[in-house]
């Protein structure tokens, strides 16, 4: 028996040992428009604190004793949290769940209810155990017409009123305006496309050679057009399908990317469009639009600023893209007359990137794993 | 015994793996759940109904609801739940306490002051506490604790002048034990271990309280370390273990000094199972990754994710040890630094400076610690490791300042 007790013994300190910490609970929830739906955790041990949860007195809290008291818990937690946009918004719990955090068993109150408004500011009101422990604080998560913000609400702070105004859409439009700049920097397959129809924009190929151009601003001209057809191209796809308007298969607009690069790679070595490259970048960049849009849909758009946020991340893509030409053109046009740019940078470049891409499109074609994660 | 032990393993090994796979399982699906069946136990909770512990707040609290106007039973109630939370290092029961008081406003009894001023020193609003103190002295000047806890505030505060006021009000009193540890203290601090000792030891022969011959052992301890006599403050701390009571404090020092007489393996015994108080966690991180034990790593994890939680409440009073969790456990002297300098703001025990010492000598940043190395000239305080680490500092500095050794 004595055994036993002792591997019992070991057996408990195997077991993660719980923290001690002062009484927190979660709380987020998400308003959009007149919409709230939410999740809040709050520790088994602080509602038997105040409802007295251990029916049976063993010191131990099941599910069963839980489940018993469900629609008090919920009539309890209700009473503490008041939420007002354009008048008392009506909150119901909508599921009872059980999590654990670092402290122990928390109950999870799954939330949904609706405001009188659509707009305007929200105000929040929480007293939850304040009156039994005065250390106890609400850590808010709230999500307010697609724009996070954050707040400890505690007896000194217990009503605090959250703005959806103009900061926090142009915070909203940095935001997307950062991810589309992000997006541009580590999307090498959109660069290598638009490197590719920038390489020759300082050349001119005349009698099957390659010579630089005698002027800056003729390279200008064209580096111009091909950004401005490319831009236009995909900021028409990526609207498209970001509104949910044109949707493809991933698998075939990656393939159709990779391929793009190949053919603007070989376009290089071997000139079949010379004189009208803007097509070529506007024909592709109707496909990378896609790519991008993919981007965009996994970020997820907010409803209430969706064109701000379009406009934003379309932005973003662009100055992302500025940046490489700013940063491209004048070493390429300092260097255009040089054989080290012609053979190794424009020849060489190309190859390189010929034969990187069509590794990309047999991996994304054929759904195979080659060389790249 | 060879026998017993497989079978307590194998065994155990039937119970465990199912476990460990439900644990990890659990772990890696930490998302909300329903659990399956009613008989589920999802919480265990500190404290039975049975329990001595719980049948006497339960009394506490029906004297309360009895009388919910009188500041008596009210201040009982809040000290049975703030002693609960230092005994245990559980701050669910300080914020009990703190509702219990807050129901009275702006309290008018001398009880409630005081636990609202020893609620406010938890929270390290020392000021706040200070001027409670004094309200209830000046509504009943006999009170005894609220001198002891405002010398207490004034050694945190390095303020040894005004300690030393507090203590004299002690003797007028005729309260020998909590003047002898008040004043053994304050001479400690400030310069004179020896003399600190000795006066420690005469207010440990005034008293049979187990909780005030606790806290002068575990003072006697420290100060025995300090004068550099490893084996006397053993038997202090091994005495005051042996009163079998929980102290928070006793085992944080009893970890520190096993920690400094370099007996890790020791650390992981004594404070085994009390994973769940911060500060005790981080003796036990400390001394796992001493012996580079593989639960080092989920120790150290365990007591950052209490840190984080901590500052997403926006709580600052664990500075102290979350700069000696940074430059022990994470060799983050930069981040370790900024922390004990913040601390050493608001709290100056020698364990404050040490570690604004330590941090400082491992960030080459000799000019950081300079209120330290203040405090050690003026105080004379007389540790050698202190000492030791203070002229390590000069020598930083001199290298800084060397016109060749600016970048090194």
């Amino acid at each position: 028996m004595l055994r036993r007790a002792l591997c019992l013994l070991l057996l408990l300190l195997a077991l993660p040992a719980l923290a001690h910490k002062a009484s927190d609970s979660y709380l987020v929830l998400d308003v959009q428009g007149r919409e709230v739906t939410g999740q809040w955790d709050i520790a088994l041990r602080d509602i038997d604190f105040a409802l007295g949860l251990d029916a049976d007195g063993d010191g131990g809290i099941t599910w069963g004793e839980v489940r018993a008291r469900h629609a008090e818990i919920a009539a309890w937690a209700l009473g503490r949290l008041a939420l007002r946009r354009g008048g008392e918004c009506r909150l119901a719990v909508a599921d009872h769940l059980i999590d654990s955090h670092s402290d122990g068993s928390y109950a999870v109150l799954r939330l949904a209810g609706s405001c009188p408004s659509a707009g305007g500011e929200l105000a929040l009101d929480y007293s939850l155990l304040f009156e039994l422990d005065a250390l106890h604080r609400g850590l808010l998560r709230l999500g307010l017409d697609g724009s996070t913000q954050t707040a400890v609400l505690s007896p000194q702070r217990a009503e605090q009123r959250f703005a959806a105004g103009e900061v926090s859409r142009l915070a909203q439009f940095g935001q997307y305006l950062v991810e589309g700049i992000w997006h541009i920097w580590i999307g090498f397959d959109h660069i290598l496309f638009l490197l590719s129809l920038l390489l020759p924009a300082v050349l001119v190929h005349e009698a099957r050679r390659w010579r630089g151009v005698a002027h800056f601003r003729q390279a200008l001209t064209e580096v111009l057009w091909v950004v401005t057809a490319f831009t236009v191209a995909h900021s028409i796809t990526l609207s498209l399908a970001a509104l949910g308007l044109v949707a493809l298969p991933s698998r075939l607009v990656e393939s159709a990317i990779a391929a793009s690069v190949v053919l603007a790679a070989a376009n290089n070595l071997k000139p079949l469009v010379e004189r009208r490259r803007w097509m070529v970048a506007f024909g592709f960049g109707l496909i990378h639009g896609f790519g991008f849009a993919s981007v965009l849909v996994e970020l997820g758009l907010p409803r209430e600023t969706l064109v701000l946020s379009l406009l934003g991340f379309n932005l973003g893509v662009e100055t992302g893209q500025l940046a490489i030409v700013a940063a491209f053109l004048p070493l390429a046009y300092a260097l255009r007359g040089t054989g080290f740019y012609r053979r190794l940078v424009f020849v060489g470049g190309s190859l390189a990137t010929l034969a990187i891409a069509l590794l990309w499109f047999v991996e994304r074609a054929f759904d195979l794993k080659l060389i790249s994660g | 015994m060879a026998f017993s032990e497989l079978t307590c393993f194998r065994s155990f090994r039937l119970i465990v793996l199912p476990l460990a796979v439900a644990a990890l399982a659990a772990s890696a699906l930490a998302a909300p759940r329903k659990p399956l069946t009613d008989s589920e136990l999802l919480e265990r909770l500190p404290l039975r109904a049975g329990d001595g512990s719980a049948r006497e707040l339960a009394t506490l609290r029906a004297g309360m609801l009895a009388a919910p106007g009188a500041p008596g039973p009210a201040a009982l109630l809040a000290q049975a739940y703030f002693d609960l939370a230092m005994a245990r290092g559980d701050p669910r029961y300080v914020g009990y306490a703190e509702a219990v008081i807050a129901r009275f406003g702006e309290p008018q009894a001398a009880s409630l002051r005081v636990v609202r001023g020893l609620l406010r020193q938890y929270r390290h609003d020392f000021g706040g506490a200070l001027d409670d103190f004094a309200a209830a002295l000046a509504l009943d000047p006999g009170f005894a604790a609220a001198h002891a806890w405002r010398a207490a505030i004034f050694l945190v505060q390095a303020d040894y002048a005004a300690a030393q006021q507090e203590c004299a009000a002690l003797q007028d009193l005729g309260r020998a034990t909590l003047f002898g540890g008040c004043s053994g203290l304050v001479q400690a601090y400030s310069g004179h271990l020896d003399a600190g000792y000795r006066t420690l030891q005469q207010a440990l022969a005034t008293t049979d309280d187990p909780g005030n011959r606790l806290w002068l052992l575990t003072r006697l301890g420290e100060v025995a370390a300090w004068r550099g006599q490893p084996a006397l403050a053993e038997s202090h701390y091994r005495a005051a273990l042996a009163l079998g009571r929980d102290d928070g404090y006793l085992l944080a020092a009893w970890g520190d000094f096993l920690l400094d007489q370099n007996r890790p393996a020791e650390v992981l015994v004594a404070l085994a199972g009390w994973e769940s108080a911060d500060n005790l966690l981080l003796r036990l991180a400390e001394a796992a990754a001493a012996l580079r034990r593989p639960e080092a790593v989920r120790l150290a994890q365990a007591l950052g994710e209490r840190f984080a939680a901590a500052g997403l409440r926006g709580d600052t009073t664990h500075r102290a040890e979350e700069a000696r969790y940074r430059l022990r456990l994470r060799g983050d002297a930069g981040a370790a630094l900024r922390l004990a300098a913040e601390n050493y703001r608001v709290q100056r025990e020698p364990r404050d400076a040490r570690i604004l010492l330590e941090a400082a000598l491992a960030a080459g940043d000799a000019a950081a610690a300079q209120p330290a190395r203040d405090w050690l000239a003026a105080s004379g305080f007389e540790d050698a490791r202190l000492r030791r680490l203070g002229q390590e500092l000069v020598l930083v500095g001199r290298r800084a300042a060397s016109p060749g050794g600016a970048g090194r």
